[in-house]
């Protein structure tokens, strides 16, 4: 009979009063989520660094050196690899899952201390265990987003390998991003299944991701055609994600779903600028820098915005009260990134004074995070009762 | 018993109502939608011993399914006789689908 059922594949059990907070809690999260934290620190400042931004002197230091030449793998990796890895980790409700994450994390340490091979292998280790923990949701859940899922930690891993091996940016990048770029659409096409779904949907997706794939896999022999040809797959990915994603009704809801859906649609946008930039890149165009960033910033920096007041919750045990005020770094995001993306091109001042916007409006949207668990904390101590910390 | 609720519920008739209030409160932040609506109980059972619910998630990559239980729990802490436990299982079998979402939901996701 519905509702019922027949058999359990997997089962937890959450009883009031039972639970104490795990050695994973106490110290594990608050490790990783340091290590998270500086490698988005060093990665921002060595992003700064790479587009002629002057750092204060005292800065001016050999990690700040190795931050900018690492810029990418600590952005991908040590930072949103990690914080990608605590987040399945959760799910998955196992320990050794967060063997993934620390690898990660140590990774971009090992990076900042001139430990670059290590850091790199360490890359490995997690991508590795990465997947492991998506086979094992795979198990749990055999369906279209979790085999895409286990696609995306393949990626990774592809990635991480040719970073250690000693491979070139760009023939790593192509992976490192199609391992963000997967998992963003591994998540979308979970929820596009709440809407009336047309039939060619899902296999225009597959199509579109495997284009994705073939291009990641021909930049390292054919940069030309390996590049437009991942262009292309990410400007129809932004296609796809407009037309079928349900940010498209949840635009018309209200408070949290609103502004989630405006930073998700906002993202699709630069998607599709990232592809176009991508191929006219491969093409020869100078538009690396706006490939890059319309694709890391406009694109997965804008998915961060938008899906943080409901992971943090989830991952930091943190809660945030949802305000108006989220939309401020969000517009400052996306203002910051036609400043940098639109001019920058023409002129490289500009350029920078739009990268030194998006480093500022990053750290406006974690001093928003802040204000609003603050927020929270206030809210409910004052009624007494927050509905999700329990001790009895 | 003949149930009005959403879902399959066994126990005591005046609990039934607060038991479908309170789980109606706990939202799906991204969809501004009740579990309840999306179809995520799949049951309760108020024993004697505890009150039972049956949760699934949409996905068993959602880090946020040990938000939505604590959720559930501080909700049902409300409405639950003092001291009798409340416990949440979550379960995959048999695996969500679209139609499981109430009138409400499917009409505002455009079925």
């Amino acid at each position: 009979m519905p509702g019922q059922p027949a058999s359990r594949l997997h089962s937890s059990l959450s009883a009031r009063g039972k639970a104490a907070p795990s050695w994973a809690a106490i110290v594990l999260r608050p490790l990783l989520l340091a290590l998270v934290a500086l490698s988005l620190l060093a990665g921002i400042a060595g992003g700064l660094l790479r587009v002629g931004v002057s750092l204060p002197a005292r800065l001016d230091a050999d990690w700040l050196g190795r931050a900018a030449l690492a810029h990418a793998a600590l952005m991908t990796g040590g930072f949103l690899g990690t914080v990608i890895g605590i987040e399945r980790a959760v799910a998955v409700r196992l320990r050794a899952a967060f063997l993934a994450p620390l690898a990660s994390g140590l990774g971009g340490l090992c990076v900042l201390f001139g430990q670059t091979g290590p850091g790199a292998w360490l890359g490995v280790v997690a991508a590795v265990a990465f997947t492991g923990v998506n086979l094992v949701l795979l198990r749990r859940q055999r369906a279209d987003h979790t085999w895409l899922l286990l696609l995306s930690a393949l990626a990774w891993l592809v990635g991480n390998g040719l970073f250690a091996t000693g491979w070139r940016s760009a023939e790593i990048l192509p992976w490192w991003f199609a391992f963000l770029v997967m998992t963003i659409a591994a998540e979308r096409l979970e929820m596009t299944r709440l809407m009336r779904r047309r039939p060619a949907a899902q296999g225009s997706l597959y199509a579109v991701l495997a284009a994705l794939l073939l291009g990641a896999a021909l930049s390292a022999a054919s940069p030309v055609g390996g590049g437009v040809l991942y262009g292309v797959a990410l400007v129809l990915l932004a296609l796809w994600l407009g037309l079928f994603d349900i940010a498209r009704r949840t635009l018309f809801a209200h408070g949290l779903s609103r502004y989630m859906a405006l930073c998700l649609l906002g993202g699709y946008a630069w998607l599709a600028v990232a592809g176009a930039a991508w191929a006219a890149a491969a093409l020869g165009l100078p538009v690396r820098d706006v490939a890059l960033h319309a694709l890391g910033l406009g694109f997965i920096i804008s998915m961060i915005m938008g899906h943080a007041p409901v992971i943090l919750p989830a991952i930091a045990h943190v809660k945030l009260q949802f305000g108006a005020f989220f939309y401020v770094p969000l517009a400052a995001l996306h203002l910051s990134l036609i400043v940098r993306l639109g001019f920058g091109p023409a002129d490289t001042s500009l350029r920078a004074t739009g990268a030194l916007w998006n480093a500022a409006a990053i750290a406006l949207f974690a001093a928003t995070v802040v204000g609003a668990a603050l927020a929270w904390r206030f809210k409910y101590r004052n009624r007494g009762t927050p509905p999700t910390r329990k001790t009895s | 018993m003949a149930s009005q609720s959403p879902f399959p519920y066994t126990g005591p008739a005046a609990l039934r109502q607060p038991v479908t209030e309170a789980l109606t409160r706990v939202v799906d932040p991204e969809i501004a939608m009740s579990i309840v609506d999306v179809g995520l109980i799949y049951g309760v059972t108020v024993s004697s011993e505890k009150l039972h619910v049956l949760l699934t998630m949409t996905s068993a990559a959602c880090p946020v399914a040990e938000v939505v239980v604590e959720d559930i729990e501080a909700e049902l802490e409300g409405v639950a006789p003092p001291g009798l436990p409340v416990e949440v299982e979550l379960v995959w079998e048999p695996p969500w689908t679209p139609e499981r979402m109430s009138a409400h939901a499917r009409r505002f996701m455009g079925w």
